[in-house]
């Protein structure tokens, strides 16, 4: 029993100073000094940053160690952390967080309290490559972005009625009536944003009127003319107005042929196409007159970061024309940078669905507004005065 | 006669406190047991359901809080959501309905059959139980979807046209039969196990038919198992959520997914409060019907 107990307590402070010794020696052999990543994303974004960004970025930059934090859900979300940071910087303690996936837009009172850095040329060089209008804050920095396409099968629409304009569209959808559809504008951002593309369509298709905060009446009160422009495609809507609930079931009409157009998310279908789940014969195209809207994911760094530079190098190398060529090749998503920046061959494989512009939704209460209207006007057979 | 005449013995004293100390302890005990549960049920049930409907009819007008049915009004000329309501009370009348259709054959089999067929359909009857309504709801998309499973099926026996069920009020009807079926089996067949082998088979020795025995025996005795299942179920689709969300239409809506859009997507909580308030005060109804015939029957076996 004694000998026993003796044992343990031996084992105990061999490991005890093992671990200290290991403490020592990593200080004298200066190990590489750890930049705390968070991220938000699906399984597919983390999947593609822990095997591919990570690796190539450590590889660069040896004296860097990235840590991807995963802030998913409730209890741990990215906002938790947030509010942690900004304890810690009333509290002058370490955040231990370097860079987010987080827009500082959603909490403008923690931008007038002094809690991002600025990301400009200046610090971040790769800036300077951004595509214009993406950067919507001087303290958010977007990194790959997807937009709502016009997806459909080749097979059965000939290349001549493709539709270049919204109008286009709603004249094909009265000659091939049942053939296309899109999801309820609250049940998956490639149908909203194609709603989102209606009231642009009616309000001078000008994105920039659309401002975040306080909406503004006079634009509200053209929305009726969205649901006119928007109850002309309804009864030519797949199985009489039968509106998907999500991004995917529409992906899934698309593929198992029940209709023939759709809007799509840029990323949703460039991945689908390429893993076989939509057939090859599905292409996809982009108004030419007004694209429709999508968005960019955006990071954001703490001013309390207790590791800046290593910050600053790691939102550059997102930028880099390495990575950016992974989000279109790896991830089915769009460049933050410009296009042009990208190899020829690249950008002649996606000429079809590159835009010149990403309008960018400011959602709030613009967006709630949206959705009771589409519910009470669009989708119901009920007629109101 | 003669006992009216002698006098009454008259209890001792002593009995009489003793007795009247046990029913005062009993009647603590009783009261201490039901305590926990009632006081839950006061605060998280009683008191939120109560600010509701208080809310629900106060209006502000400058800052001055003033009685007001002003929201109700609302609602009952809004011709949405009076569409809403009409749909979410034929759905739920009309999966009432079907599951009666399907069930009551099925338990009068289960109650008269001893067969090893029997117990294997008594399992089946049950699976449901077991599976949680969004895995039900995604597997009868997968089934019923155009050029499905469903399709390619009666399309083998040689129907061409199909039209799907799923995102129609159909696909919720069907998504709710196939829930509930489980629950409205089980209390169908105790009801009909409630019912004497003796009462029958004396009936049949005095030559009544099998319909007469349905008819004059069996119904009439089912009458309070159908009225639990007939409110128990009600306020169970009335207030469905999971299925009619994802198989149901854009419009009309059920009442759980209307609210819920009320809520989370437009933002407005006193119209989804008026909502919740309505379909309670429906519900409540039920409740009442259940409540009534369960308490009947506790007068009748006293």
């Amino acid at each position: 029993m004694i000998a026993k107990r003796a044992l343990f307590i031996v084992l105990v402070v061999a490991l005890l100073a093992a671990f200290g010794l290991s403490g020592v020696a990593a200080t004298r052999a200066q190990t590489p000094k750890t930049l705390y990543v968070y991220d938000t994303s699906d399984t597919n974004i983390t999947d593609w940053l822990t095997n591919t960004v990570i690796p190539a970025f450590e590889k660069a930059n040896p004296q860097y160690k990235v840590e991807l934090v995963l802030a998913r859900g409730q209890g741990a979300s990215i906002d938790n952390i947030v509010d942690r940071i900004q304890a810690a910087l009333q509290t002058n303690a370490d955040p231990q967080a370097d860079v987010l996936a987080y827009n500082p837009l959603s909490k403008p009172e923690l931008i007038e309290a002094g809690l991002w850095l600025e990301i400009d040329e200046k610090n971040v060089p790769n800036v300077k490559n951004l595509r214009a209008g993406a950067k919507t804050s001087p303290v958010n920095l977007p990194y790959r972005g997807s937009q709502v396409l016009i997806g459909y099968n080749s097979e059965f629409v000939a290349e001549a009625d493709v539709p270049k304009t919204f109008m286009d569209l709603v004249e094909w959808t009265k000659k091939n009536p049942g053939k296309f559809a899109y999801n309820r504008p609250d049940k998956g951002g490639s149908g909203g944003n194609f709603v989102v593309r209606a009231i642009y369509e009616v309000t001078g298709k000008d994105p920039s009127k659309f401002k975040p905060g306080e909406p503004d009446p006079a634009l509200l009160a053209e929305y009726p003319k969205a649901w006119e422009l928007l109850r002309q495609i309804h009864p030519n809507i797949y199985e009489n107005g039968s509106y998907p609930a999500s991004n995917t079931a529409t992906l899934e009409l698309l593929a198992n042929g029940s209709i023939n157009m759709a809007s799509v998310w840029s990323d949703q279908a460039l991945q689908a196409i390429s893993k076989g789940v939509l057939p090859e014969t599905i292409k996809l195209t982009q108004f030419t007159d007004l694209p429709m809207p999508g968005g960019f994911a955006y990071l954001a760094i703490p001013k309390n970061s207790t590791n800046i530079e290593g910050a600053l190098a790691w939102v550059n190398f997102l930028l880099s024309e390495e990575i950016q060529i992974s989000v279109v090749k790896n991830i089915g998503g769009f460049p933050a940078i410009n296009w042009d920046l990208l190899p020829a061959e690249l950008q002649s494989e996606f000429t079809s669905v590159i835009a010149p512009s990403v309008p960018s939704w400011p959602g709030g209460a613009y967006g709630a507004e949206m959705v009771k209207g589409w519910y009470e006007n669009v989708a119901t057979n009920i007629k109101r005065e | 006669m003669t006992t009216q005449s002698l006098p009454s013995p008259a209890p001792t004293p002593n009995y009489a406190i003793q007795a009247a100390r046990r029913a005062r302890r009993q009647a603590l005990t009783g009261y201490t047991l039901v305590a926990p549960s009632l006081l839950v049920v006061a605060l998280l049930i009683i008191y939120p359901a109560a600010g509701s409907v208080i809310r629900s009819v106060i209006v502000y007008n400058n800052g001055v809080a003033t009685f007001s049915l002003q929201r109700y009004a609302d609602f009952f000329n809004n011709p949405i959501s009076m569409q809403n309501l009409g749909f979410t009370l034929s759905i739920t009348l009309l999966t009432l309905a079907f599951l009666f259709l399907v069930c009551f054959p099925l338990a009068l089999y289960l109650r008269f059959s001893n067969s090893r067929i029997a117990s294997a359909v008594q399992l089946l009857a049950l699976f449901p139980l077991f599976v949680p309504a969004i895995i039900l709801a995604y597997a009868l998309i997968r089934f019923f979807i155009t050029r499905g499973v469903f399709q390619t099926l009666i399309n083998g026996v040689g129907i061409a046209s199909y039209s799907m069920p799923i995102q129609k009020p159909a696909g919720i009807i069907i998504g709710l039969v196939w829930d509930n079926l489980p629950f409205t089996i089980l209390i169908l067949t105790a009801g009909l196990r409630q019912i004497d082998d003796a009462l029958l088979e004396s009936a049949r020795d005095v030559g009544a038919s099998n319909t007469q025995i349905f008819f004059r025996i069996i119904l009439p005795l089912m009458q309070r198992p159908a009225l639990i299942v007939f409110s128990l179920n009600f306020m169970g689709l009335f207030g469905s959520y999971t299925l009619p969300y994802l198989l149901g239409p854009a419009a009309p809506q059920m009442m759980g997914v209307y609210m819920q859009r009320t809520l989370g997507d437009f933002l407005d909580t006193s119209a989804a409060e008026t909502q919740a308030v309505i379909s309670f005060i429906i519900c409540a109804a039920a409740g009442f019907v259940y409540v009534w015939s369960v308490s009947r029957q506790r007068k009748g076996e006293r």
